[in-house]
């Protein structure tokens, strides 16, 4: 078992919470420390309710959370862990009339953060950070969507708050936009903690010093990247045509297929990517509801997060 | 596999922002919003609108001297405009984050909803306090007017801004009941067509449901001195204030704040206050004031002061005073022209009102039977100067005001000459003292108490006057005096009299 030196800032245990007959989240356990935490995870696996449930948005049917000491579970105790939180929800809405400067000057506000003089340094500080000082006076509704993520960013930012919740916030942007907004989260999780739902396996492999992937509603993995990659280790192997014992298997630029799975005798093994960890958690997963298999890794996650 | 333990410590938050304060945060977002609600077209045109109908009506030429218990009262329309601007654009930036989906995002931001919402009730305040400013320079423009009496109302000047302000919460309270942007617009056009289609009970009323409007701009028919106009401008003002804090305050407690206890106390002390204000100011003209009313139109001399100026004793409500030397430039300039006792005559010039029937009846005064009294109102510039002098006129011509209004003869040929031969513009002055501005024929001549009626010869006769030399006429005047001023002289005599050739065949009084 690895041990992070890290002290822990966010800290839940038995989250629950329900739509209907759908366990959104399903008894999560999870303790954070400082440093991007990535959150891996199809679509509907419990993500973004986590995140919610996190930022204080919705609350879980049970269990509970700390945020930096904090507990939501009174009116103050929440009010405390939003004062200490900056959240950039999935599709972040805008004021189009506002500039960035003006927006990030009324999350300020809502913030508490009553100083005008103090404030107006704190926002210019942030629109710096996040390389959008040149633009801090256009209206939104004229930038283009990689700016309007990055006033998004700043607005989580303002105020430097301790815990920060990304929910993909690097979907729709182009590759040198995903890559400067990698820079500023990274640079945003020095001396913070935050938690980066995303669906680019890339986005973690680049920025997290640890990842949790979800599934159901629950947590199935909990490690750091190189641990999730490393479950890969001895199931990726290359073929002429695709195996059709693999897991999954696809056709690379070279011609040759890369497999996925439980490799025949004798394959030509491949090194492990983060992504392929991930497909082979994910594919565990889906036998570990259909024929309940596979619960060595599920138990042994649980026993480390209690 | 790994299994990753982290130690157990609590990590303390980052605070680069100090320290923070929720109330504080809230006149911060007001202070924001304010100023966004300041930049906005609608508020923007309804402000210009406002100043631009502030100049225009102070510089318009107008007929009579400032009377300031009315110039108050007439502060109060334009604010309803601007009223209107905020109403709609507070309503929008109240539904701002749900139009563009950032209350997902604002949700779990420190400020909660109710608070929001208290911020943009308190961004109403600055504009309020803007049409203050607006409503208190049009106010003193007037004041400072030469010929400006009376004295203002402290809660009539507040009842536009105050207005402002109701609008604004009623825009904010609409945005948390009603989440559609259309709401406010079709208010905005309901509110138009019930006021421009004459719906609200304001028109014509002086009392009961018309003070449940938000303003109440009914003049009277006259000016009236401030203690009889029985305006409940107080309670109307605290009416206005407590609706504008239950608006506000509903607001605030649908949209969260009904947890507070502080906001539940509120929201019943401003409806406490509304309902009061409400209350007391239908309630009608208070027995006081009518009982005032009553003893200044049947005996005002028990309620006035008076002051002599040669020849002629003013007397005139305490606010009028300042109006007693314009009064006495006309009388001695009349009675300077007459002829005979009338010349050194004691005149008594006593203001009169009645409002006995209300503030809107337009009843004539009766005239005076005592020797030598002349009624003047309370009204004065404009065509209010020749009306005088013509009452002046008559006294001198016919012994008191009764005898004056049934004069039909040629001693009205002297009535007016002598009224209005001394101004600079005698024409003009005929045709403003006239009632249908003619400068021929048979008319009847304006006057505070009974009207006098000149006859077509009997206007011929005047206007030929008015072209002969001032100075000869005068003195014709003085020199004929026992005759133009005896009973039943004819108006051809009186021309003849006075040196004038007119053509005036059968000239009839046609009472």
């Amino acid at each position: 078992m690895t041990t992070v030196s890290a002290a822990v800032t966010v800290s839940a245990s038995g989250l629950t919470l329900r739509y209907g007959a759908t366990r959104a989240l399903d008894d999560v356990s999870l303790r954070l420390g400082r440093g991007v935490t990535g959150l891996l995870g199809p679509n509907g696996a419990g993500k973004t309710t986590l995140l919610r449930v996190l930022a204080t948005s919705v609350p879980a049917a049970s269990g509970a959370f700390t945020v930096l000491g904090h507990d939501p579970a009174s009116a103050h105790g929440r009010q405390e862990v939003r004062r200490a939180l900056g959240y950039l929800p999935q599709t972040p809405g805008f004021h189009p009339d506002f500039t960035p400067f003006e927006f990030v000057d009324y999350v300020a506000i809502l913030k508490e953060l009553t100083d005008r003089a103090a404030r107006h340094r704190e926002v210019r500080r942030v629109l710096d950070e996040v390389g959008l000082a040149e633009v801090r006076g256009k209206r939104i509704k004229k930038l283009s969507g990689g700016m309007r993520q990055r006033v998004a960013l700043a607005a989580a930012l303002v105020g430097d708050p301790g815990f920060l919740v990304l929910d993909e916030p690097t979907v729709g942007l182009d590759p040198e936009q995903r890559m400067r907004f990698r820079e500023l989260i990274a640079q945003a999780g020095e001396g913070r903690t935050v938690l980066l739902s995303t669906h680019q396996t890339e986005d973690v492999a680049m920025l997290c010093h640890r990842v949790l992937v979800m599934a159901g509603g629950r947590v199935r993995f909990d490690g750091t990247p190189a641990e999730l990659a490393a479950r890969a280790a001895g199931r990726v192997w290359r073929s002429t045509a695709r195996d059709p014992g693999a897991k999954a298997g696809w056709r690379t630029g070279t011609g040759g297929y890369r497999n996925v799975g439980d490799p025949p005798e004798g394959a030509d093994l491949l090194e492990p990517t983060l992504e392929d960890g991930y497909l082979l958690t994910l594919d565990g997963d889906r036998g570990d509801r259909g024929d309940r298999g596979d619960r060595g890794d599920h138990g042994d996650r649980a026993e480390a997060t209690a | 596999m790994t299994a990753t333990a982290l130690t157990q410590q609590a990590a303390p938050a980052v605070a680069r922002s100090g320290p923070r304060n929720s109330w504080a945060a809230v006149l911060a977002l007001a202070a924001f919003e304010a100023r966004r609600l300041l930049l906005r077209l609608p508020v923007l045109l309804a402000f210009a609108l406002h100043v631009t109908w502030i100049v225009w009506r102070t510089l318009q030429p107008r007929d009579d001297y400032p009377v300031l218990q009315d110039a108050d009262r007439a502060t109060q329309g334009g604010p309803l405009l601007v009223g209107l601007a905020v109403l709609l654009c507070a309503n929008r930036a109240v539904l701002r984050s749900t139009r563009r989906d950032t209350e997902r995002h604002f949700a779990v931001l420190t400020l909660g909803v109710w608070r929001r919402t208290a911020a943009h009730a308190l961004s109403v305040v600055p504009l309020a306090l803007l049409t203050a400013v607006a409503v208190t320079a049009q106010f003193t423009w007037e004041a400072l007017k030469s010929g400006a009496v009376g004295r203002g109302s402290v809660a009539e000047l507040l009842t536009g801004p105050l207005a402002v302000l109701l609008f604004g919460a009623v825009g904010v309270l609409l945005a948390r009941l009603v989440t559609s942007a259309v709401a406010a617009p079709l208010l905005v056009v309901v509110f138009l067509l019930l006021f421009v289609g004459g719906a609200f009970p304001s028109s014509g009323q002086e009392t009961g449901a018309v003070w449940l409007d938000p303003v109440v701009t009914t003049a009277g028919a006259h000016p009236y001195p401030s203690d009889l106009l029985g305006r409940p401008a107080g309670w109307h003002a605290l009416y206005l204030a407590g609706l504008a804090l239950t608006a506000a305050l509903l607001a605030v407690l649908v949209s969260g704040g009904r947890r507070s206890r502080a906001v539940q106390a509120a929201f019943a002390g401003a409806l406490t206050l509304a309902v009061l204000g409400g209350v007391v100011q239908t309630g009608g003209v208070p027995a006081r004031t009518v009982e005032a009313r009553v003893r200044a139109s049947v005996a005002p001399e028990k309620e006035q002061r008076c002051v002599r100026r040669g020849q002629v004793r003013y007397c005139a409500f305490s606010e009028w005073l300042p109006r007693v030397a314009g009064w006495a430039r006309v009388a001695d300039r009349v009675q300077a022209l007459a002829g005979g006792p009338a010349r050194g005559r004691d005149l008594l010039v006593r203001q009169r009102v009645d409002v006995r029937g209300g503030l809107l009846d337009d009843a004539a005064l009766a005239p005076s039977t005592r020797p030598g009294q002349v009624t003047v109102g309370t009204s004065w510039g404009g065509n209010r100067v020749p009306e005088f002098s013509t009452a002046v006129a008559g006294v001198l011509v016919a012994g008191d005001e009764k005898a004056a209004s049934v004069v039909c003869d040629g001693r009205m040929v002297t009535v007016m000459w002598l009224s209005l031969a001394w101004q600079s513009d005698p024409e003009s002055a005929l045709r403003g003292v006239r009632l249908d501005d003619s400068l021929t024929g048979s008319a009847i001549v304006v006057s505070r108490t009974e009207p006098l009626l000149m006859t077509a010869g009997q206007t011929k006769v005047v206007r030929a006057l008015f072209d002969r030399p001032f100075y000869g006429v005068a003195a014709r005047v003085k020199a004929h005096w026992a005759e133009l001023t005896t009973p039943g002289v004819t108006t051809v005599r009186a021309a003849e009299l006075l040196g004038v050739r007119a053509s005036v065949g059968a000239d009839r009084c046609a009472r």
